[in-house]
């Protein structure tokens, strides 16, 4: 026993510390970098960019929670939105037509979305691969047809005048820009650290090992299903929090915010941005908000160009942006 | 009380009777091999004793437990663990890693979600030891992709030995391996802790003898004969079940 105790802090050092701590510089520059970032944006920048920015943002914390279910747990889901649709039709539900106050609609609208998101994510995780996709393809199609035709979310007009958070007991207000710029930048921040968090704990390394092989993670005694139930709600409640964002932003949701096209644009930046990594996500989302801001000041067609960006991604960038960037850090070395 | 007991196991596909009304007996601590033609049922039988399939009739005992179907995690977490014939690794990740998750399946901290990993360091060091004892630990940080095939093989039985079971079946772990690897390998299943029952399945008899004092000999699902080495050797059903697969 006290022989363990001699040897190992040595092997742990010789086998893991090297690339550990490389990775660790590299990574509290990478965020101290975006932290600084988003301080001083509001203060250099112009309104149409915070705008851009908040879009990103909101894109990103869907993006983020998508990727716990495609790049953690390694199941492809072609119905996220309806979780991004439920968080925006929550609080929009909660405000407008129990007349709750926002703080108590978003709580309830979160715990609503984890409820149903379980539910879903137990009849959908019985199935893997394109029978996944499928299915939840089809729950998405469900919630957007009941958002279309229920008078409690007014049909395909939607709702309008979605509340942003009052903040005048700080003197402020959420209608301006940056202020809500501030706002977004603050939760976003969060639910990444949140997401990290959890993926880089216990229960994530569980979430990898269903990922690499489902069969083995059961062989060592994990009760695999309960896992990925709790991935896919995960998933969902950190996507209706990208909703509730959202239909803030617009100060408006209908039952578009649940398309599958919204579906396939998280899916596409997930992979764009890389699936595996924390950040990437996030880096997607900017990649693909940008592009496609770029692309539609220079033509109509920018549908046809964004998907030839797409197709080079996947084509060229294994493990999309941040893969990329990796090796190209690792090449340069 | 036999570690592992089971009684008229039948398993058909469709029309196809793979295992025939099986009778199998392993005492606690007994290092039993079963061997037999490809096809005879080895692998259908691992996979019934796991949950990994129902039976199609029959009774499965462990230490007299009746093993509950379809749940091979809480076999698993029951004390009966097992290896595969096919490689089944975390394949882009590292052998301290697959080591790791494996060992934390049966530690409290497997219900962790907000702590790191690395704050339960009891985990990383049974996972070190795993890797000791299947002399994995100077490829701790490569990735299993990296590894030889006869290292996948050792990492195999290691990522199975993490359970911490009563009962290790082994699927074949000598399959593809060189000879140097095999006769390491089985140095080291020779050094695991002699209170544990193993049942090993093998087509290499020098590693079945190496390893086993007891055989059983599987043909069609049937158990042909249960006995040591010279039993075997000289029964002439055992002979004519091998010829016959060499002449077929
Ligand atoms: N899921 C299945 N469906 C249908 N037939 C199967 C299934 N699994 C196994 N079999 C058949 O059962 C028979 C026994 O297979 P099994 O894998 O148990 O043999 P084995 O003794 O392990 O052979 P080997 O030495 O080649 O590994 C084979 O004929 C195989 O084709
Ligand atoms: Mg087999």
């Amino acid at each position: 026993m006290t022989r363990h105790v001699t040897i190992e802090p040595v092997a742990e050092q010789a086998c893991d510390s090297e690339p550990a701590r490389g990775m660790d510089v590299q990574r509290v520059l990478v965020l101290a970098t975006c932290a600084l970032a988003l301080l001083l944006l509001p203060f250099i920048s112009s309104e149409y960019v915070l705008t851009l920015a908040v879009e990103v943002m909101i894109a990103g914390v869907f993006a983020s929670g998508l990727n716990v279910l495609i790049g953690y747990t390694g199941l492809a889901s072609a119905g996220h939105a309806m979780f991004f649709g439920l968080g925006g039709y929550g609080i929009g539900i909660g405000t407008a037509i129990y007349g709750w106050p926002l703080w108590a609609s978003v709580p309830v609208t979160l715990v609503c979305v984890a409820a149903i998101s379980a539910v879903v994510g137990a009849i959908c995780t019985r199935t893997r691969g394109v029978e996944f996709l499928l299915i939840t393809l089809a729950f998405c199609q469900m919630f957007y047809g009941a958002a279309v035709k229920l008078r409690l979310t007014n049909g395909t007009d939607g709702m309008a005048g979605i509340p942003r958070p009052d903040l005048s007991w700080l003197g402020l207000s959420a209608d301006g820009s940056i202020v809500f710029y501030g706002y977004v930048a603050l939760v976003a921040v969060a639910a990444l650290l949140l997401v990290a968090r959890i993926v880089h704990s216990p229960f994530g390394s569980v979430l990898i090992a269903i990922r690499e092989n489902e069969r083995r993670a059961m062989a060592m005694g994990y009760a695999v299903g309960a896992y990925k139930i709790g991935a896919f709600t995960l998933s969902g409640v950190v996507c209706a929090l990208a909703g509730i964002l959202q239909a803030q932003y617009t100060y408006f949701i209908n039952p578009d915010s649940m398309s599958w096209q919204s579906s396939g644009e998280g899916i596409l930046m997930v992979i764009i941005g890389g699936a595996d990594a924390v950040m990437g996500p996030f880096i997607g989302a900017a990649v693909f908000v940008l592009v496609k801001q770029g692309l539609s000041l220079i033509t109509g067609e920018y549908n046809l160009f964004f998907g030839i960006f797409f197709m080079l991604v996947v084509a060229f960038f294994r493990g999309g942006v941040v893969g990329a960037f990796r090796t190209l850090i690792g090449k340069w070395r | 009380m036999s570690a592992l007991e089971v009684r008229n196991l039948r398993k058909a596909f469709g029309g196809l009777e793979v295992i025939a009304n099986l009778n199998l007996s392993v005492p606690a601590g007994q290092r039993r091999a079963v061997i037999g033609p490809n096809g005879a049922g080895k692998t259908t039988l691992f996979n019934l004793i796991t949950g990994w399939q129902p039976p199609t009739s029959g009774e499965i005992l462990l230490h007299g437990v009746p093993l509950r179907s379809g749940r091979p995690d809480l076999v698993t977490r029951g004390g009966l663990s097992r290896s595969f014939q096919k490689n089944m690794l975390l394949d882009s990740v590292t052998v301290l890693e697959n080591l790791r998750v494996a060992c934390q399946a049966a530690d409290r901290s497997r219900h962790s979600f907000l702590r790191s990993p690395a704050s339960f360091p009891d985990v990383r060091r049974k996972a070190r030891r795993a890797a000791e004892k299947m002399h994995l630990d100077n490829c701790l940080d490569r990735t299993v992709n990296e590894l030889s095939y006869g290292q996948k093989r050792q990492l195999e039985v290691a990522v199975a030995l993490c359970a911490e079971p009563k009962i290790l079946l082994m699927d074949e772990p000598a399959a593809g391996t060189s000879p140097a690897e095999r006769t390491n390998l089985i140095r080291l299943i020779n050094e695991l802790p002699a209170d544990l029952t193993i049942v090993l399945v093998e087509h290499d008899m020098d590693v079945v003898f190496a390893i086993c004092d007891v055989v059983t000999v599987l043909s069609y699902g049937k158990v042909l004969a249960t006995g040591s080495k010279d039993e075997i050797q000289g029964n002439p059903e055992v002979i004519e079940a091998y010829l016959g697969k060499q002449h077929a």
